[in-house]
């Protein structure tokens, strides 16, 4: 009985254990429908983000190329080292090996990764732009040994600028800025942008679209296998109106000289950019693969302020540069002829002050040939004063003086020419009539930047037409070259060709008779220019200040060439280059190397000595007498 | 010994399930180990030999009647315990536990013998009492689960140690404990459970739990595991990636894929259709044993049955469990699938066991 009774429970007993069992695996095979048939997306999801990595390929940037087809901008191959958070388990173990593979400093390395922390975990923040072969080695040996799985070495075009020529007029480039991201929806934090210069202008054109790498990494980050690649766009390439000859003879010679300064070298027709600089320049090649810091505050501390593009935002008194606009303005409201004649006893009054001329005995009586060949002030002053400040910044405007020149540069910045409007708004006063008599030499307030007087001296050349300096010659997108019409002419006038030769011909004597520019001379080139010195402070407070260089007057010499039918006009501006005629040896070079390539001779070889005048004004004070009473 | 006529009372069919479930785990080891990029491994020609041995072991728990095993079952169980002894103190240190007793070729894991040891054992115990075990009858069996279940904890090998608690249970419940002893048992649980916690539980213990309850809050730590084991199982959704195809275990985003997940490695290769296979095997097997105790010709047979099945089932449930990450993570292997060669040996064996009741059940 108790036998069967036990039986009975034994069996009842297996029988719950039967249903649990059961039960329990009902449960388990729900659990599994659930995460695999009604979850599976999501986890399907997730297992492909563990798995599956997208490596960006960078775009290489348009190459850019000078008009004549050589290639001024390039891209070479580099290293860059990232790393990449997604798979890391201890950031800062990373971090702290990978300076010591390196050799890095610890905490720069942690700012970088710092200042990239909020981006997804997959993005690589790059450590390195441009890394040395050993450190290439360095890192790939520890990523072998599964030390550093989190970091990836990354081949990367970076831009190469072959030779540091014309370096206002490339910029350079650097990672994207914060600022610059929220700007533009088709850039993401670690993009390499144009950050000056045509870079910066044509960014959108140099780009390209980057590519993209989906590759399959193993749990400690090691790729397995490439899954699909998208190659990357090169950006489109772009040939400049620069001629490599004619800008490298500008830098040549600038060299040789020693100065700093700025030169604008057009082709009047048009205002395609032939040549275009400014001294001390840096190297892009710097910016290319990331600035480090100290070549930065280098750069931003240098008080010669390399980074600062005097050819388009520096703005200097034009000096005896101006005369010809003033001279123009005359015979264009028809207050003179050019046979108009003025006796220069070597000074003059006006309003009961005496004004000098540079040449302290005079220049006799002379027309407007030879007043812009001697660079007479009499003659100028009593010019001047008979137009009156409004009708010479009509003129100077319409010559491209004291506006902005337009060219395809960013951070273009506007001289000055005066007027009584501008004096009203500006500081409230009235304007004296005696303010007139400085201006009409390009002193007092007049300022100009050297890319404007190059418009300047191109609407000389033309005949009226005040070009758009620019760039851009042609784009080739993959299909040959496509040429970009120039821009339209910022204004246009008709000039009275038989005035307009007048003013050519003093500018010719200027070079090719007795005037200061005969250093520019070229035979048979009829080149026509004129020299020009501009203080740079009171002969008093120089005298004061008792220092040299910096305080020394600066140079001008415009010009263009031949004097009939000009095919190259431009500006040379000498920092501190003492006297106008310095700038007229430098563009003697300039001009003979544009001649000889044009001619098909040979090219002159860079200049070994400018001959140049470095006697200081201060030595020959009698020089200077009329400007000192300006300056008062 | 072996007598003609009980060949034919073999279950073939629960014979069969067993190693099938072997076969798809050594597919399973294989197509998580062999990674070229690594070099071949040969883990599963390992896990072939442990089959093998196995197999051998199978065979001998199969033809001694398993009256002469119960019997002896006090011999067996002192040469376990010192086994364990030996082990706790000369065995090989390996991941922090002392495990292992190393023979050479492999090394033996005495903890996997003890499930079938402590079976046995109280099998034996309570065959030989008659009517419902008394309150002293529960505290000697529960002694003898304790000793090994102690030993063995101390290894540390809490994962294996729990496994023996099954046991005895399924045991005592079959043999007639009353229900209510049960209730108090669950019932000192939980009062137990946060004493243990403050001052029994290690602290990567505690955390094994508590990122169980939130796997996210240590997602690149304890909690990862479970995320991933998820992640391995969901991706794989109903048909699979396919054989050797998986991302999760293949690119070892998953740890020991070919030891204690096993499960999720199948899942995400196989799908939903691998896991309704594989879950349809163990159950079988589980139900064709539990048909065996009902069988069998005596209690003694019923409850060594059951002790077997206890543990295995345990295992199995728990995880598959783990394995679909809803479980918090342990050292505890798929019987039967899993990479281990004691596991494989000792499961095998006490399936012997399994066989030589129901083969038995005529004799007398």
């Amino acid at each position: 009985m108790a036998f069967h009774e036990e039986r009975r429970r034994v069996g009842l007993r297996l029988s719950v254990l039967q249903y649990l069992v059961v039960v329990l695996f009902s449960a388990l095979a729900i659990s599994f429908w659930y995460l695999q048939v009604v979850q599976h997306d999501r986890f399907q999801e997730m297992a492909d983000n563990n798995h599956q990595r997208t490596l960006p390929l960078r775009a290489p940037r348009g190459v850019l190329f000078d008009r004549d087809g050589r290639v001024l901008v390039e891209n070479r191959h580099s290293y860059s080292i990232s790393i990449v958070r997604e798979h890391t388990q201890d950031l800062n173990r990373t971090i702290s090996l990978l300076s010591k593979v390196l050799g890095l400093q610890e905490a720069s390395v942690r700012e970088i990764v710092d200042r990239h922390r909020r981006e997804p975990s997959y993005r690589p923040i790059t450590i390195v732009q441009d890394a040395t072969l050993a450190q290439v080695a360095a890192v790939t040996a520890r990523r072998l040994s599964s030390e550093l799985p989190d970091v990836v070495v990354q081949q990367v075009p970076t831009r190469q600028y072959p030779e540091t020529l014309a370096a206002h007029l490339f910029g350079y480039v650097g990672e994207v800025n914060d600022a610059q991201v929220s700007n533009a929806d088709d850039l993401k934090s670690g993009d390499i942008v144009g950050q000056s210069g045509v870079e910066k202008v044509y960014n959108a054109m140099l780009m390209g679209e980057d590519g993209a790498k989906r590759v399959v990494v193993n749990s400690t980050g090691r790729e397995i296998r490439t899954l699909e690649e998208i190659p990357p766009t090169e950006g489109k390439r772009l040939q400049l109106t620069i001629d490599y000859d004619v800008q490298k003879a500008v830098e040549d010679a600038f060299a040789v000289s020693g100065f700093n300064g700025a030169a604008v070298v057009l082709d009047p027709s048009n205002g395609e950019v032939l040549a275009f600089a400014s001294l001390p320049a840096y190297d892009p090649n710097a910016f290319a693969a990331g600035i480090d810091r100290n070549t930065w505050s280098a750069l931003t501390t240098d008080e010669d302020r390399p980074l600062n593009d005097r050819a388009i935002q520096g703005t200097y008194s034009p000096g005896s540069t101006f005369k010809m606009a003033v001279g123009l303005a005359a015979l264009e409201e028809g207050i003179i002829t050019p046979d108009f004649k003025v006796f220069c006893p070597g000074h003059a009054n006006f309003y009961g002050r005496d004004f000098k001329c540079w040449k302290r005995g005079g220049h006799g009586a002379v027309d407007l040939r030879h007043a812009i060949e001697q660079s007479c002030d009499v003659y100028f002053y009593t010019v001047g004063n008979m137009l009156g400040v409004d009708k010479i910044n009509k003129w100077a405007t319409l010559l491209g003086l004291g506006v902005k020149s337009g060219i395809d540069l960013p951070n273009e910045r506007q001289g000055l020419v005066p007027s009584t409007e501008w004096k009203r708004q500006r500081m409230k006063e009235k304007w004296y009539a005696g303010e007139t008599i400085s201006v009409s030499i390009g002193q007092g307030q007049v300022s100009v930047t050297p890319v404007s007087m190059a418009v300047y001296m191109a609407t000389l050349a033309n005949g009226g037409t005040r070009v758009t300096p620019h760039l851009l010659k042609a784009m080739d997108e993959g299909t040959g070259w496509k040429p970009i019409p120039p821009p339209a002419p910022q204004s246009k006038i008709d000039i009275d060709p038989d005035k307009l030769q007048a003013i050519r011909d003093g500018l010719w004597m200027v070079v090719n008779a007795a005037g200061t520019g005969g250093t520019a001379r070229i035979v048979g080139k009829d080149v026509a220019g004129k020299t020009g010195s501009a203080q740079v402070i009171s002969n008093a407070g120089r005298m004061a200040a008792r220092t040299t260089k910096n305080l020394r007057d600066n140079g001008w010499f415009v010009f263009f060439a031949p004097r009939d039918n000009p095919k190259i006009a431009g500006v040379i501006f000498a920092e501190h280059g003492i006297h106008g005629g310095n700038a007229a040896r430098i563009s003697h070079h300039v001009l003979d190397t544009f001649f000889a390539k044009q001619d098909g001779r040979p090219l002159p070889p860079p200049p070994t000595d400018l001959k140049l005048d470095l006697s200081d004004a201060m030595a020959q004070p009698h020089e200077r007498a009329a400007r000192e009473e300006q300056d008062r | 010994m072996f007598e003609r006529r009980l060949y034919y009372h073999i279950d073939w069919a629960l014979l069969i399930a067993i190693f099938a479930l072997c076969a798809l785990g050594v597919a399973m080891i294989y197509s998580t180990t062999s990674d070229p990029t690594r070099g071949n491994s040969h883990l599963y020609v390992t896990q072939l030999y442990a089959i093998g041995i196995g197999a051998v072991a199978m065979v001998c728990t199969l033809s001694i009647d398993y009256r002469t095993f119960t019997d002896k079952s006090h011999l067996i169980y002192i040469g376990l315990l010192a086994l364990l002894l030996y082990v706790l103190f000369l065995g090989t240190v390996q991941m922090g536990a002392r495990r292992w007793i190393p023979l050479g070729v492999f090394n033996l894991q005495p903890s996997e013998f003890a499930k079938a040891g402590v079976a046995l054992v109280l099998a034996k115990y309570f065959g030989e009492t008659r009517g419902m075990p008394s309150w002293t009858d529960l505290a000697i069996a529960g002694g003898l689960t304790c000793l090994p279940l102690a030993l063995i904890a101390k290894e540390p090998d809490l994962g294996t140690a729990v496994t023996l608690i099954p046991v005895f249970l399924a045991v005592a419940y079959l043999a007639g404990m009353q229900m209510r002893i049960l209730g108090y048992m669950a019932l000192s649980l939980v009062l137990i459970a946060p004493v243990a916690w403050k001052f029994a539980l290690k602290d990567y213990q505690k955390s094994r739990i508590s990122t169980f309850i939130d796997p996210s809050q240590d997602a690149k730590g304890a909690g990862y595991q479970q995320i991933q084991a998820r992640i391995t199982v969901g991706s794989g959704g109903l048909k699979g990636k396919g054989y050797m195809q998986g991302t999760q275990g293949q690119l070892r985003f998953l740890p020991v894929a070919h030891n204690d997940f096993i499960f999720s490695v199948l899942a995400e290769e196989q799908g939903f259709a691998g896991v309704l296979v594989a879950l349809g095997l163990y159950l079988f097997v589980i139900l064709r044993s539990l048909e065996a105790a009902r069988l069998a010709k005596d209690r003694l047979g019923s409850y060594l049955v059951l002790g077997v099945l206890a543990s295995f089932t345990f295992q199995v449930v728990y995880n598959i469990t783990m394995s679909a990450g809803l479980a918090p993570v342990k050292g505890l292997t798929l019987p039967l699938m899993s990479y281990g060669g004691s596991s494989m040996i000792a499961t095998l064996a006490a399936f012997g066991l399994v066989l030589n009741v129901r083969m038995r059940r005529f004799t007398n």
